[in-house]
């Protein structure tokens, strides 16, 4: 009994750590992609690793990072994003970003859209975005 | 030796003195980067129409935005950067100003995906127009802008379905009511006072 309720501390102490804020992501056309945007703050004295993100809003759903290269800009998929004890990181705009391929349905202004973040240590995390 | 100094200083000053001719001449800064006049692409709107680029837009200074659909994240940041010049331009009573964007995937980026990501953005498509063509066409178009677009990751759905992505020149131009290409910008970081006191000079 103990040994559960143990675990169960343990399991609420680092889905604390981690905190999602400001989570949005943009208007879209059905069938188009879109990208997810939030802010990750750790406030735990260890890493925490972001590793997939899922939505029932589009056919693909996978943590992108945008780069430079000289006046051109492209983005490749990433596997994972470490969220440093102690920090913040952002997705956003021109960098980082959850990108949704192939949207079963448009995104409108207003609406607000379900995800599930995955960390190794936090779990599972839920996220309602708004789409503006 | 006194002729030879002469005839250097002459050889030095000239072309200092041609450029300062050339800008006294015009009422802005700006110089031509690809006069496109005699270019006049033949492209086609998000209503399907035939249009001629840049004759669509001629006694209109134009902003040229480059894109793709199913780019998520710079693209729509160049939209939505052309949308903000619109918007600060509508706020100081400037009007007489033409919004292009040009799609460098006119594979997937038919008339009606571009009339739907134009809508979804409430596009006001009384001085706004969204072109694609055929791949000859937009391959002369990016000649003329110098924007190179070239697929790099490609994603599959569970379906087998293939999303691929460019990695590709981030741009939004300038074009003037000649038809002149006259100032590119970074279309994803646009610092919108510099692009609206560029369209004021070239009105």
């Amino acid at each position: 009994m103990l040994y559960v309720i143990s675990l169960l501390l343990l399991f609420s102490l680092s889905q604390n750590q981690i905190e999602i804020k400001d989570a949005w992501a943009r208007p879209a056309a059905k069938n188009s992609n879109s990208a997810l945007y939030f802010e990750v703050v750790n406030k735990g004295n260890t890493a925490d690793t972001l590793y997939q993100v899922t939505s029932d809003v589009s056919k693909i759903v996978e943590i992108h990072e945008t780069f430079s290269r000289g006046d051109k800009m492209g983005m490749r998929k990433t596997d994972f994003v470490v969220i440093k004890a102690n920090s913040t990181f952002q997705f956003k705009p021109r960098a980082h970003h959850v990108m949704l391929i192939g949207l079963k349905d448009k995104m409108l202004p207003t609406q607000k859209k379900e995800f599930t973040l995955h960390f190794k240590k936090a779990g599972k995390i839920k996220v309602s975005a708004d789409v503006k | 030796m006194q002729n030879f100094h002469n005839i250097f200083s002459k050889l030095f000053l000239l072309p200092v003195i041609i450029t300062a001719l050339f800008y006294a001449g015009c009422k802005d800064n700006l110089p031509v980067i690809e006069d496109l006049q005699k270019r006049n692409f033949n492209l086609v709107n998000q209503d399907s129409a035939n249009v001629n680029f840049p004759g669509i837009t001629k006694g209109k200074v134009t902003v040229v935005g480059f894109i793709f659909t199913n780019c998520p994240d710079i693209c729509p940041l160049t939209v939505n950067n052309m949308q903000r010049v619109e918007k600060k331009l509508r706020e100081e009573n400037i009007d007489n100003v033409e919004f292009v964007a040009i799609s460098f995937d006119p594979e997937r980026d038919t008339p009606q995906v571009l009339k739907d990501f134009a809508e979804i953005r409430n596009i006001n498509f009384s001085n706004w127009n969204f072109l694609t063509g055929t791949q000859t066409e937009i391959d002369s178009v990016k000649n003329a802008f110098r924007i190179m677009a070239v697929v790099e990751d490609t994603s599959y759905a569970d379906d087998g379905m293939p999303y691929y992505f460019f990695v590709h020149t981030d741009r939004i131009a300038l074009v003037d009511k000649e038809g002149k290409l006259r100032k590119n910008f970074a279309g994803s970081k646009i610092n919108i006072e510099e692009i609206v006191s560029d369209i004021k000079s070239l009105r």
